[in-house]
């Protein structure tokens, strides 16, 4: 990677509304330069492998971008169909930023062509959780009602058959606020908790809690909202980065203090780590690049801890056979699988790792009328894995993917912290 | 030996002998175009791309720097799919004196030039990659101008107009009657046929060859300097406008975004012969210091093609004989032989600018008119070339939006550049094929980064498929196209660019074993004859 | 979490290193920035096929024997530590996940293979799916208008000039709705019974009487063995694969077996990590330092295996100011020219003053500097980022890779005196 000289100028200055700003942005898109065609990017593209609507990550990253003009409406409406999934960066051996490019290629494509309506709602689910919350029934009966779906996808392009999770009725936010931490703790850490457990599954975040502090840790929530990931997937570039702004001002102060940051949701703290820093080309912020470095996946804090001898080891079985998938995004994370170093603890579990890329769902990809067909067919192998398995449950670090794989296998899905919890005991 | 006459015989096939073709054409006269290679392999085919706003003259030669405003403008209506309008920067990098900026903004207003100085910010606003720490910046019109589309539409305007252009025509000798010029015989080099050709009228315009092809006319004392100068084209667009450092004009001050490349250029030594061009490994490390001067990370960002062009220099003796033949006049030069020599029915242009290459043809074909005492007056002025009736520029985004229409109905061959399998195929058939390298210089099959790794074996099955070539035929065209190719990078082969050949090294070479064919002896290149070290393309 | 070796590299040499180290009990972290050469190669195992080429076979034992002593095959060992690798290999692919396919071959002589461009390429050991091209029989040349990286008629006719029998058949399938199809699009077409039913039914009855069958190397990823038989039964004949153009159907088979057969050892594998630099310095390493996103990282381990794929994957880099170096730890380079002088030379086909460079080794495959002792004691290099060799000039490129990875981690098991683990 080359160094990148300092910008000119504040990020919104060298921006054009959705397009990158500054010279990392430049330098994603630079990154093409290491393309050699070797197709190896192509092979592993979930998306590409099921259908012809969209010719492939080496083709709509960095052969196109150099027929791409900054400020140009662009030409190819089908790197709309690219997943975001983040594989081919990750397979290329090379170097190529292959997702980032595509990532901001669609974002200045979006920028000309205009943002639907759909994705505009799609990219901030604290909006729709906030809305939906205080009426959840309501909400959950709205969105599991066959005949509501139907119109919904007809106006609104949200698929009828897309996995929707359910509203909890409550936020996790206001049991924080009522949590009594312990009195004395070997560390503290701050819980960087996501929407999602926000608003859908604030159990998570409880039993988050729970295990942290039984390993020693005192778990600050700080008041917190969407890491503006969504925004990014969906080209609302601008908007994403005040999202990030306001985030990163919320966790600032941990960082600071040398507080480790821990997530439970893999593509948010990736969005942290990373994603923000290349494909909003927020590299320049400094206050982003502090927290960023103090953000930590809760597997992969609980493995450091376990490193350093500080994790409780002392679970109970459970007997039982469980199927583990890594999502791409926590694959972006380059840390290994540590949820499988993890549940190796756990006495009498069986942990079938299942080989398959992506399940499809992409974040709010696989939710979009025009996407689903493709998503399912994209986690059709992963499924089969699973239900070849005969699992009792079904185990993802990431909440969007478990929501899908659950709809599509019928087998109960579940963030890994939630089987330590119970193994340690604290269920 | 058969025969042809027509009116006028225009001999070079460049920009500025197709601006002649076509202006004859227009006029009226049976013309006849001939060039010894494809049109554009010469000068016309190996320089930067640039279409001048006139800024780099406005202060060593401002008449020069206001023709180049008026062409400019009438180049954009005429010709204009042929040109992208990318806007130019006159720059100022740290390290340079901002005074000169001064001098920049008088010259500019005494040669007509619009220019408008801009802050440093508003310059990095615009192209992010640009040094931070410039001092100055000035916008001005320059473009782009693709030189293939350019020519051939002037070719095919004289052709719709009844002439006949003949590439791979080469001229043997001219034919005296007296003091007079009537023509020319003729070689058609693919098939090795001899053409008489019989014509009232001359015109040499074959650029950095002039003087050979005037001595055939038995004039002496034309001397064409070759000034060569090197240029690197970068993997990607590093900018979206033409940035030219703002200084007198000097080595590697300008980068120009074609196509989907960036172009450093360019150098200035004396070459012994227009077809002697080598590329030294000195002015390569040059053009890229040069190149990092204007876009600091220009080093590690991927280099991709070099050649080196051919400037035809008018020699005025009195300036005398230096390396740098950049002092030697940049206007062109129209030779009158009758006034001259006393040679009548030939006329020489020679030197000029790309940029000019209309007024150059309108001087040309006006004096030939003067001589003939006939009434026609030019209208290159106000006559749109084929292709460009709608008047709207070219854009980079073309090609990916056509290949967009075609997804599900063809196939990719050239992936780099977009090359569709139907366009190949039928343009193979059409033009009668039986070597990739020409495909390479028209439709620049192979001339992206992956310098032909996944293309030529696809090319080469197309090829023999059609039936043009046999087995051993093809993959001998294969084997030359990569010799040909490996011209253009060896020079600059590091970084990124080296990480490809050895991967096509791997596919060519570890994976089908092209240099290893049953029957042969040391496996190497039989193919078609070219022209010796001409590096044609322009990307 | 401190590993027993790092091993930096996907490819063949890579991933054999990483396999064999396993199975011999070794905890191994694989760090690479992505998947490797095995996409790319056609996965024949191409020992030594040039200057020694020629229609009757040689022995490539003896052939290897004369290699200089700098060739990454005097350092692994010569013919017997060759040997011992296609051994190894051979088993893994037997006992690994696709089942009934198998490698066939040995050094004992090379085989003649036909290449995608007709040309009739020696190698020591190939899938039984390809090894059909053998031999002179009349042959029918078989493709798919769909597959545009395979020319079935410029094989045949090149095949033909060599005495070789040879026709062409074009077929058309659809395949997955494409009009632009590559090898594992095919690939994945052929895995399905009934696309690949119809296949067979399109070419039964164009047969001609004692021909054998070449494709594309297109049959199948999942199930290549059952593939292969289904189509020679069919048909009533030989049948056999040609390697084409990447993507590489029978490379990614290699990738799974390999892959799986590391799963199942409990290696890890980490993508997108580019190693930086060494983690400590002098005689041992401590392990590596390595870009993860825009994180750094350190891994630490006793070993330290460099499988970096040379110049063409990015391991050797050569700057705008024509120097080389080893990109992951910074080691000594050999075989580059003097500063100022010429790195290539305008002859393609040439050898190129730069083809051999590389990390240099010594007979334990450790880099070694200019004096000739080893660097670092717990570091080995292996692959195509050894010196002494341009394995696509003389066609030993999968045989470097799959020797060194294998002797290298013999050596590393072998100092740590562990049982071998039954895999």
């Amino acid at each position: 990677m080359s160094a990148a000289p300092a910008a000119a100028g504040g990020e919104d200055a060298v921006s054009v509304g959705g397009a990158p700003g500054g010279v990392l942005g430049d330098l994603m898109r630079g990154s093409l330069d290491h393309c050699v065609k070797c197709t190896i990017c192509e092979t592993h593209c979930p998306v590409s492998n099921v259908t012809p609507l969209f010719p492939g990550p080496k083709y709509v990253g960095p052969q196109a971008e150099r027929f791409r003009v900054a400020g140009e409406a662009s030409q190819d409406a089908s790197l709309d169909y690219c997943s975001g999934c983040g594989i081919c960066t990750q397979v290329c051996p090379h170097g190529v930023h292959i997702a980032e490019i595509n990532s901001q290629a669609r974002a200045r494509m979006k920028e000309t062509a205009g943002v639907p309506l759909r994705d505009r709602i799609l990219g901030r689910p604290t909006l729709a959780g906030r809305l939906g919350t205080p009426v959840a029934p309501l909400a959950n009966a709205t969105l599991a009602s066959r005949p509501l779906r139907r119109v919904a996808e007809k106006v609104i392009g949200l698929h009828r058959e897309a996995a929707m999770p359910t509203f909890a009725g409550r936020t996790f936010q206001r049991w924080a606020r009522a949590h009594t931490p312990p009195a004395t703790a070997a560390r503290r850490v701050a819980f960087f908790h996501g929407c999602g457990t926000n608003y859908y599954e604030p159990r998570l975040g409880e039993m988050t809690v729970a295990l942290l502090e039984h390993n020693g840790c005192a778990v600050e929530v700080p008041r917190q909202d969407c890491c503006g990931l969504p925004l990014q997937s969906n080209g609302l570039f601008g908007d994403a980065r005040g999202y990030v702004r306001r985030l990163v001002a919320r966790l600032l102060p941990y960082a600071r203090a040398g507080t480790d940051i821990v997530g439970t949701s893999t593509s948010c703290t990736l969005m942290l780590k990373r994603e923000a820093r290349e494909i909003l080309g927020m590299e320049d912020d400094a206050d982003l690049r502090l927290v960023s470095d103090a953000v930590y996946d809760v597997c992969e804090y609980l493995v450091m801890l376990h490193e350093r001898g500080e994790l409780r080891t002392d679970l109970r079985p459970v007997p039982e056979t469980v199927t583990y998938h890594a999502p791409c995004q926590q694959q972006g994370h380059g840390i290994g699988k540590p949820a499988l170093d993890l549940l190796a603890l756990v006495p009498e579990l069986t942990v079938v790792e299942t080989d398959a890329a992506c399940c499809g769902v992409a974040g709010t990809y696989g939710l979009k009328r025009e996407k689903y067909d493709i998503a399912m067919k994209v986690g059709a192998d992963l499924f089969a894995q699973i239900e070849a398995a005969g699992p009792d449950t079904s185990v993802c670090d990431s909440e969007t993917c478990r929501w899908h794989m659950a709809k599509a296998t019928g087998v109960p899905t579940v963030h890994p912290v939630a089987l330590l919890h119970r193994a340690a005991g604290l269920a | 030996m058969t025969g042809l006459s027509a009116d006028v015989l225009v001999i070079g096939g460049g920009a500025t002998g197709a601006g002649v073709a076509w202006d004859c054409a227009l006029r009226g006269y049976d013309t006849v175009l001939v060039d010894r290679g494809d049109l554009a392999e010469g000068t016309s085919g190996r320089f930067h791309g640039l279409l001048h706003s006139g800024g780099r003259y406005v202060v060593k030669d401002p008449s020069a720097a206001h023709e180049c405003v008026v062409e400019n403008a009438i180049v954009r209506r005429v010709a204009a799919d042929a040109i992208e309008d990318t806007g130019g920067l006159f720059v100022t990098p740290p390290g340079d004196d901002p005074a000169y900026g001064d001098r920049f903004l008088a010259g500019s207003a005494e040669a007509g030039m619009p220019v408008e100085e801009i802050t440093p910010a508003a310059a990095l606003a615009r192209e992010p990659r640009l040094n931070p720490g410039l001092q100055r910046a000035f916008a001005v019109a320059d473009a782009s101008v693709d030189v293939w589309k350019l020519v051939w539409g002037l070719a095919r305007g004289a052709s719709e107009h009844g002439a006949r252009v003949l590439p791979y025509h080469r001229v043997l000798a001219l034919r005296r009657s007296g003091d007079a010029v009537t023509g020319a015989r003729v070689r058609n080099e693919l098939s090795g046929e001899e053409l008489e050709i019989e014509t009232g009228f001359t015109l040499n315009a074959s650029g950095a060859w002039a003087a050979e092809i005037a001595g055939m006319a038995g004039v002496e004392g034309v001397h064409v300097a070759p000034g060569k100068g090197i240029m690197i084209a970068m993997n990607h667009r590093l900018v979206n406008t033409v940035i030219n450092r703002c200084v007198m004009p000097t080595d590697g001050d300008i980068l120009v975004p074609i196509r989907t490349v960036s172009v450093i250029g360019t150098t200035d030594i004396r070459s012994a012969h227009p077809d002697d061009l080598p590329v030294t490994q000195a002015e390569v490390d040059a053009m890229l210091d040069d190149g990092e001067r204007l876009v600091p990370g220009f080093r590690e960002a991927r280099a991709m093609r070099v050649w080196a062009g051919v400037r035809p220099l008018f020699e005025d003796k009195k300036t005398g004989d230096t390396d740098s033949t950049r002092d030697v006049s940049r206007s062109h030069a129209l030779l009158d032989h009758a006034e001259r020599d006393g040679i009548t029915g030939f006329l020489t242009i020679t030197g000029g600018k790309l940029t000019t290459y209309r007024l150059m043809a309108q001087d040309t074909v006006d004096a030939m008119v003067a001589q003939r005492g006939d009434d026609r007056p030019g209208t290159t002025a106000s006559t749109v070339l084929p292709g460009s009736s709608e008047g709207k520029h070219y854009t980079l985004g073309t090609r990916l939006r056509d290949r967009e229409a075609h997804l599900d109905d063809d196939q990719i061959v050239c992936e780099c550049e977009l090359i569709g399998r139907r366009r190949l195929e039928d343009t193979m058939r059409a033009r009668g094929t039986r070597n990739l390298d020409d495909l390479r210089r028209s439709l620049r099959l192979g001339m992206g980064p992956c310098q032909g790794g996944f293309c030529m074996y696809r090319a080469t099955g197309l090829l023999h498929g059609i039936g043009r070539l046999d087995g051993p035929e093809a993959v001998g065209s294969l084997r030359f196209f990569l010799q040909e190719r490996w011209k253009g990078v060896w020079p600059i082969l590091y970084g990124d660019q080296l990480r490809q050949a050895r991967l096509d090294d791997w596919i060519f070479q570890g994976l089908l074993d092209v240099e290893h064919l049953p029957g042969d002896d040391a496996g190497l290149p039989p193919g078609p004859d070219t022209v010796p070290d001409a590096e044609a393309a322009v990307t | 979490m401190s590993h027993d070796a790092i091993d930096v590299g996907t490819g063949v040499a890579g991933l054999t290193a990483a396999v064999r180290l396993a199975e011999g009990g070794a905890r191994v972290l694989v760090l690479a920035k992505g998947v490797g050469s095995t996409h790319l190669t056609g996965a024949t195992i191409d020992v030594l096929g040039n200057p020694y080429m020629g229609s009757d076979p040689f022995n490539v034992g003896e052939a290897i024997a004369r290699l200089p002593a700098d060739h990454p095959y005097a350092r692994v060992g010569g013919a017997p530590a060759v040997a011992a690798a296609l051994d190894w290999l051979r088993a893994q692919v037997a006992d690994g996940p696709l089942e009934g396919y198998e490698y066939a071959g040995g050094l004992e002589r090379n085989r003649l293979l036909p290449t995608a461009v007709g040309a009739l390429k020696p190698t020591a050991m190939a899938p039984v799916t390809m090894l059909g091209g053998e031999g002179r029989d009349p042959v029918a040349v078989v493709g798919f208008r769909q597959l545009k990286d395979f020319h079935p008629a410029l094989v045949a006719d090149n095949l033909a000039r060599a005495g070789i029998a040879a026709r062409s058949i074009e077929l058309d399938v659809a395949v997955e709705g494409r009009a632009d199809a590559n090898a594992q699009a095919l690939a994945r077409h052929f895995d399905d019974p009934a696309a690949r039913g119809a296949v067979a039914g399109q070419l039964a009855g164009r047969m001609r009487a004692g021909e054998r069958v070449g494709l594309p190397a297109v049959l199948g990823l999942r199930d290549p063995a059952r593939v292969w038989r289904e189509l020679e039964h069919r048909l009533g004949r030989p049948v056999f694969e040609i390697p084409t153009l990447p993507p590489s159907a029978p490379g990614m088979r290699l990738y799974a077996i390999l892959r799986a057969a590391l799963r199942r050892l409990g290696g890890r594998v980490i993508l997108g990590a580019a190693v930086t630099g060494p983690l400590g310095a002098g005689a041992r390493l401590d392990g590596v330092r390595a870009a993860v996103g825009r994180r750094e990282v350190v891994h630490r381990a006793g070993e330290v295996i460099l499988a970096t794929g040379g110049f063409a994957a990015g391991g050797l880099v050569l700057d705008s100011r024509w120097a080389g170096r080893e990109a992951a730890l910074g080691l000594p380079l050999a075989g580059m020219p003097a500063a100022g002088e010429p790195r290539f030379t305008a002859g393609y086909f040439d050898e190129q003053p730069m083809a051999r460079a590389g990390v240099a080794v010594d007979g334990e495959l450790r880099p070694v500097g200019r004096d000739g002792a080893p660097a670092h004691a717990n570091v080995r290099v292996v692959g195509a980022s050894l010196a002494g060799a341009a394995p696509w000039r003389e066609k030993s490129g999968d045989g470097i890779s799959l020797s060194s990875g294998h002797r290298a981690a013999e050596l590393i098991l072998g100092a740590a005196a562990r049982p071998a683990v039954a895999a």
